[in-house]
């Protein structure tokens, strides 16, 4: 039954820009390092003697704000999709149950994030050999820049599908986002706690794989959270 | 007819919670007025300019041009759920007019965001006994600054939000050049050109030279924010006179 949802869950986000929007959130991030590097690559390149880490920070500043934001865009998207044309009367009509068409939406975005951060280590890998910031390529490194903050953002996914599934209103959704946003570039004064401090890895002990963790633990409890509101609730 | 266009417009924003929408800003002046631990006292400078600089870091660079997409959003949300556009427009008005009027009204929404924002902070300063006196010329500067800096991200977001139906599609547009304003205030080529810098660069009062009028010169603002604003006004215009209903 969740496949078939799934299926037809990916046909519904066609030409909707869902793709565009993966697509352009990772090249966004690099894309501005892209602008920054050429209009100042002599200051820059003097910043750091581990030219490959500090580029890797200067892409993560972005990072971040750039997932919340995308997650705020991209729930509402959906919800729309079947808010629009009242289509969840008739999705919730079909011999399926509230609970998959709940985990269809999230396995789809989900899946959405992670290409994103996919695209986002090679971007930053790409980008990154083209300014040869010398040897050794720290590969690891790029892959716990990229993947590290998509696993930390998964409560602020479970959060945003909920209240953007929830609410008649998408502009309450909208609205959270931009005060989450707020919260992310403000996280070096936000105790750990605050779920929009999580992507940006940083914490008190710092260790950002204490975010990960924390990450998919609140993730999949906000999710049954959000899921079990929304079987409760009536169909909208 | 324009101003009864106006008080239907307002009418229907009630309706939208929009007056919670309203107060985010205020609740962030002042939190953020309140908690700031940077020594207000006993300075060289005046405790308040500390205070109002923190402040437009967030306020100014992020939240007051992220908000003119939820604001534009909301004004249009009624007339894009269940053929409101026809309803509307079937009334005897002009679609100029209710153009201009949903203009107006966002606007003035964002006026009294800005009032309301350094009326907290000035509650919060109060609070926390900032000694010095409270300068109002540099509040008011910030505040018309910050406020005539928003005319073209408040035009292209109402066009944004005529066309699209969903939320998320004109705040997807706010959020692509919102974002890198963040890294254009630090060019001093890019900053006093890029439209969405323009809200942080009129409201942070990084001088307290009372020379001018605003904290740009002139002509940036004449140029870059009266321009966009044309661009983006005309534009939205056109594209609702022209706009099929359906």
């Amino acid at each position: 039954m969740i496949g078939k949802l799934l299926q037809a869950d990916f046909i519904k986000i066609k030409r909707k820009g869902f793709w565009l929007l993966s697509f352009l959130g990772a090249f966004g991030v690099v894309g501005l390092q892209i602008v920054n590097y050429s209009l100042r690559y002599d200051w820059l390149i003097q910043q750091s003697d581990d030219k490959w880490l500090y580029y890797l920070y200067n892409v993560h500043s972005f990072t971040a704000m750039a997932l919340v934001l995308g997650i705020v865009i991209l729930t509402s998207l959906i919800a729309s999709v079947e808010d629009e044309t009242n289509a969840w009367k008739q999705l919730i009509a079909l011999p399926v149950s509230k609970m998959t068409v709940y985990l269809s939406k999230f396995t789809v975005l989900a899946t959405l994030l992670f290409i994103s951060s996919t695209l986002l280590a090679i971007f930053t890998f790409s980008y990154g050999l083209f300014l040869d910031l010398g040897e050794p390529v720290p590969y690891i490194e790029i892959l716990k820049f990229s993947f590290y903050p998509y696993c930390a953002s998964l409560p602020i996914l479970a959060f945003h599908l909920w209240i953007a599934t929830v609410s008649r209103n998408q502009g309450i959704p909208i609205t959270f986002g931009v005060i989450g946003c707020i919260a992310t570039y403000l996280a070096y004064v936000l105790p750990d706690w605050v779920i929009w401090k999580w992507p940006t890895l940083m914490n008190d002990w710092n260790d950002p794989l204490m975010n990960v963790w924390l990450g998919i633990g609140f993730g999949i409890l906000l999710y049954f959270i959000g899921m079990f509101d929304f079987i409760r609730r009536d169909v909208k | 007819m324009l101003f009864s266009i106006m008080r239907s417009e307002w009418f229907k924003l009630q309706k939208s919670k929009v007056s919670s929408i309203i107060m985010l800003g205020p609740a962030l002046g002042f939190i953020m007025g309140y908690l700031n631990n940077e020594p207000l006292q006993a300075q060289q400078i005046n405790g308040w300019f500390i205070m109002f600089m923190y402040n437009s870091l967030v306020y100014g660079l992020l939240f007051l041009p992220l908000m003119t997409g939820v604001l534009a959003g909301t004004i249009c949300r009624y007339e894009h759920q269940a053929g409101g556009w026809k309803q509307l427009l079937s009334m005897p008005v002009t679609r100029n007019k209710v153009f201009i009027a949903k203009y107006l009204i966002l606007i003035l929404l964002v006026l009294l965001i800005q009032f309301l924002y350094f009326s907290a902070m000035f509650v919060a300063g109060i609070l926390k006994g900032i000694p010095d006196p409270f300068p109002l010329e540099i509040a008011l500067k910030s505040i018309l600054g910050g406020w005539i800096a928003t005319f073209p991200l408040l035009a292209l977001q109402l066009w944004m939000s005529i066309m699209w139906k969903s939320f998320a599609a004109p705040f997807t547009v706010n959020v692509i050049f919102t974002l890198p304003s963040i890294m254009a205030v630090n060019s001093e080529t890019f900053g006093p050109i890029y439209p969405w810098a323009q809200p942080f660069l009129m409201m942070h009062n990084f001088t307290d030279n009372m020379d001018t009028l605003f904290y740009v010169p002139a002509e940036q603002v004449l140029t870059i924010v009266g321009g966009s604003f044309l661009l983006f006004f005309i534009g939205g215009l056109i594209y609702f006179r022209r706009k099929e209903l359906f």
